[in-house]
């Protein structure tokens, strides 16, 4: 070790202490948090905040930057930015998380509302009720919503096979590290993506809204559920509208997408012109026109009707998206079927959408993700409330605003967030690369 | 003798003859005009046989005549084919967007409105007191309530109703069958009769299960001989179509007579609504100091500022990530990308439990902190709180897309360039400002122009969060505080007092869509989505 390096660990030691050490000082004097407007407020803590953030960028940058010096010189630079980088970032994760921990939190916690005193215990946070006091953790939130759920006995086996595919599909990604060929492990993994699927469609279409009642307690007779008793049944509704919704997107947009993209016929490009500007014109813009045609039909207060409504809104965007995909496929493999006596449609049925699934089922996910967070049609159309999504059926919670029970709506929201959760991380890089190259967000 | 002619002539005209756009459009839609014909005689039939089938039987109908025609077009014509692809998705939009958007449009010109929704007014049926040819005295014309319509009841349409006794006579009764002398009156049931009964000196009411000519059959046979010639049928109410002319006070004028025979007992009007030109487009215009105006600057600063907010944050958070030696940085873009996993209907109520004033956690942040001397109200208080929670939680939510897009964008770029500015002797901020700049400004352009047009409407954030409000003083009840264009006609067509607005509404629906539609011009014309697709077709 040179004499200069020595000094440059030295220098890092001695950051270290006055970054710590400031920190801990800037925390340690900070005055006694004192009560105001029925809330626990620090003095002047904001200064503190950003003296401390600044400390703790400068001082950590500092020190890579020195230990750059130390080891490469050159990169030194780099190694603070990157440094300083880091602490960045994990302060904009923390902004972006806090409301997600927060809502995890108040759905794991006994108390229903919020508003109560502030607990006098436990560290500032707690007490400044910035986070809910751990002290009454509880899973009775949760408890409560699926309490008046029944679930039927071949519903159960639904919900196993369910799981068990689910097991075996995240055992699939392991299975070439024990010696399984990829293929293998390829097929598997498709048997168990459309095990998940098909048990889950079914399970979706077996819920029925005579499922969900409260019993009391003396006597066993049925009560209408409650509000926070129905979020289950809302879900289902969710995913059945969306699901079909996306299996109608991937129907009707795949000719379209097939004939804009490998047929040519005279009017082919206005009416795909065509398409592109129907769709400008947003559904719900037409809400009023909706609402009066699906009253024409006998479709109000249906799935079907809104079902319908979605995919009007669906076709162009989707075609749009197959089309682009199927231009930028070889037309060769198409020949070669055409050439060995396949029709057209044979060509299209069996050599272009057996390539094309995991496209169809981009379709499918971007329709279902987009179909599951709309309100305004749904709130329109749908009027029974054995029939609401998830979105129209927690307003039900929040409008009610003094009597709203934040804990079970949070837990409600927990449970209507995790399908869509845990399809965008599974599909995050296909649902999320699209947008990558500057299309147009749906 | 032309050889290659004769030949020619000899060749199948039908397949070799490439249809034009008019001429295939004009088979499909014949097609589909027929389609939705036999669709509607259909469920037309259908509803004789089976009185409680719904009105979309008719779909499947049509969908079966549809194919069969289709079949037949196609042996006939088979360049129609490639139309056959798009056939279900032209049928879909024709029926769920385009029809619609005709729709909207038709309605904007007229006074479509909650209580002008051309249904049957029952709650307007008003005795009739007396007649004379076509005019009618009623007995109450508040209860007609002609002021709600366009141009009083003049030229609505109108349901007279008719019920009551007629007297009839009878030629024999044999236990329950009741033979009448002369015909029953058309088109009306026959519920009962009522026959005197000397014996017993009163009359008597007999249910009537059924009619067979001039023979009705009595529910059960009379106790004694009845007196045949005076027998009083009852009749059901019926409901005779007819039009106002002309109202004055408590007299009508219909504009055809009723038909003989018939003691009119009650009338009832349609909610008619028709054509007013322009006044909904004018009605625009002048509430556009107090609605229009400031809607209209906030709908544009709103999707100014969030564009510029969400692509300055975005900006600066992609290109830190992009930095190749960082560690992690998959792992920080995978989380940052939360707020676009979880459903932005629910993320956007939960949003109003942390903003709530008294026990809300941003400011109870806000007060641990000292940052704000007092809790603000922000979803109900001042409009510019308002205004910046619908700005912060649009940031939360569209931060990941931005960040997303940049990260493609700035992945685009060739590493070669940065070497080769590096060997040019630039530095690294000379190669941030001169080569990621220049080319994150290109990529940038589309896709903040793709989101200027999705927040511009973006009605969900508005509607659940701040649902418009607060009032302010300078709006009025359906254009508040934070209210855009569109939530302003949802407002207007669904919420406001005095009857559902659905033409006015209608009216800011077309205006909202010229407006989108000029942006995604706009977009087109830089991205040039189009452009390659007309030189190739």
């Amino acid at each position: 070790m040179t004499r200069g390096t020595r000094l440059h660990y030295l220098s890092m030691a001695g950051l270290v202490v006055v970054v710590v050490g400031g920190i801990a000082l800037l925390f340690a004097t900070a005055p006694e948090a004192i009560t105001r407007d029925r809330m626990l407020v620090v003095p002047g803590a904001w200064q503190r905040f950003l003296a401390a953030f600044a400390l703790a960028v400068a001082g950590v940058a500092g020190t890579a930057y020195l230990y750059g010096l130390a080891t490469r010189p050159l990169r030194a630079p780099r190694y603070a930015v990157t440094a300083g980088t880091h602490v960045f970032i994990w302060l904009v994760i923390g902004a972006v998380f806090y409301p997600v921990v927060y809502l995890l939190s108040v759905s794991l916690n006994r108390n229903d509302t919020l508003a109560g005193s502030l607990p006098s215990t436990g560290n500032l946070l707690v007490r400044a009720g910035v986070m809910p006091n751990p002290a009454d953790f509880s899973t009775s939130q949760f408890a409560k919503i699926v309490s008046q759920t029944h679930v039927l006995g071949y519903q159960w086996l639904l919900v196993g096979s369910m799981l068990l595919a689910v097991v075996v599909l995240v055992a699939s990604f392991a299975l070439p590290r024990l010696g399984a060929t990829n293929a293998r492990a390829d097929r598997l993994r498709g048997y168990a993506g459309w095990a998940v699927f098909v048990s889950a469609a079914v399970l979706v279409l077996s819920i029925q809204p005579g499922q969900f009642y409260g019993v009391r307690e003396s006597d066993g007779a049925r009560l209408p559920a409650s509000i926070g008793g129905m979020v289950p049944l809302y879900i289902r509704n969710t995913l059945l509208v969306s699901g079909v919704t996306g299996v109608m997107a991937v129907l009707l947009s795949t000719t379209a997408g097939y004939a804009f993209s490998r047929l040519r016929f005279q009017g082919r490009y206005s009416t795909l012109l065509a398409f592109v500007f129907v769709q400008m014109f947003p559904t719900f813009m037409a809400l009023v026109a909706i609402f009066y045609l699906m009253s024409r039909l006998d479709l109000l207060n249906t799935f079907t009707g809104l079902i319908l409504a979605y995919s009007g809104g669906a076709i162009a965007f989707s075609s749009w998206i197959f089309k682009g995909y199927l231009d930028s496929l070889s037309p060769s493999l198409e020949e070669a079927a055409m050439v060995d006596g396949a029709t057209r449609w044979g060509s299209f049925w069996r050599v272009i959408l057996p390539i094309s699934v995991p496209m169809l089922l981009f379709i499918f996910l971007q329709q279902f993700i987009g179909t599951y967070s709309e309100f305004i049609l749904a709130n329109t159309i749908l009027v029974g409330q054995d029939l609401w999504t998830v979105g129209v059926g927690l307003r039900n919670f929040s409008t009610n605003q003094f009597a709203t029970q934040w804990g079970a709506m949070a837990a409600a929201a927990v449970l209507g967030s995790v399908p869509i959760l845990v399809i965008f991380y599974s599909f995050q890089n296909a649902l999320t690369g699209q947008f990558t190259a500057g299309s147009v967000k749906g | 003798m032309d050889i290659s002619r004769s030949l020619k002539d000899h060749l199948p005209r039908s397949r070799t003859t490439v249809g034009g756009l008019a001429k295939s459009l004009g088979l499909l839609t014949a097609a589909l005009f027929l389609a939705t014909l036999v669709g509607f005689l259909g469920a037309a039939l259908l509803r004789l046989l089976v009185p409680e089938a719904p009105a979309y039987a008719g779909i499947p109908i049509a969908a079966a005549a549809l194919v069969l025609m289709l079949r037949y077009l196609a042996r006939r014509f088979a360049w129609l084919i490639p139309w056959y692809y798009l056939l279900p998705a032209i049928v879909f939009l024709l029926t769920f967007t385009v029809f619609p958007v005709v729709l909207t449009v038709f309605l904007a010109f007229t006074d479509y409105a909650g209580i002008r929704n051309g249904e049957l007014n029952i709650s307007s049926e008003t005795p009739v007191l007396a007649v004379d040819g076509v005019n009618l005295t009623i007995a109450d014309p508040a209860t007609l309530d002609c002021a709600d319509l366009r141009d009083g009841c003049n030229g609505v349409r109108a349901v007279v109703y008719a019920s009551g006794m007629e007297t009839v006579g009878a030629e024999s009764i044999d236990g329950t069958r009741l033979v009448i002398a002369g015909p029953l009156p058309a088109g009306r049931d026959v519920i009962g009769v009522e026959l005197d009964l000397p014996d017993l000196g009163f009359p008597f009411s007999f249910r009537v299960t059924s009619v067979d000519g001039n023979v009705l059959t009595l529910e059960r046979a009379p106790p004694s001989p009845p007196d045949l010639t005076e027998v009083r049928v009852q009749l059901d109410r019926a409901a005779i179509s007819r039009r106002i002319v002309a109202e004055a006070g408590d007299r009508l004028e219909l504009d055809e007579p009723l038909p003989e025979g018939v003691e009119p007992t009650a009338i009832a009007r349609y909610n008619d609504f028709g054509f007013v030109g322009l006044r909904n487009f004018s009605r625009v215009i002048a509430s556009a100091p107090r609605a229009l105006i400031p809607v209209f600057l906030w709908n544009v600063s709103f999707g100014f500022l969030t564009v510029l907010i969400n692509t300055a944050v975005g900006v600066l958070i992609a290109v830190l990530l992009n930095n190749k030696a960082l560690r992690f940085r998959n792992l920080y873009r995978t989380l940052l990308i939360v707020p676009w996993a979880l459903p932005s209907v629910i993320t956007i109520q939960v949003w109003r439990g942390f903003l709530n004033q008294n026990f809300g956690a941003i400011n109870r942040v806000l007060a641990l902190l000292d940052i704000s001397p007092a809790p603000i109200n922000w979803l109900a208080g001042d409009p510019a709180a308002a205004r910046a929670a619908i700005l912060v939680v649009n940031l939360w939510l569209g931060l990941p897309f931005i960040m997303t897009a940049t990260l493609g964008a700035l992945s685009a770029i060739p590493d070669e360039i940065y070497e080769a500015a590096r060997i040019d002797g630039a530095s690294v901020w000379q190669g941030f400002w001169n080569v990621t700049g220049p080319l994150l400004r290109t990529a940038l352009i589309p896709i903040t122009l793709s989101s200027f047009a999705f927040n511009f409407n973006n009605f969900n954030v508005v509607f659940l969060l701040t649902d418009g409000g607060p009032p302010v003083s300078w709006g009025t009840a359906t254009a508040r505080g934070t209210d855009i264009l569109i939530s302003w006609a949802y407002n207007e067509a669904f919420r406001s007092q005095g009857g559902y607005a659905y033409g006015f509404g209608s009216a800011i629906s077309l205006l909202i869509f010229v407006i989108t539609l000029a942006v995604s011009l706009m977009n087109f014309k830089v991205t040039g989505a189009l452009k390659e697709e007309g030189a190739r077709a």
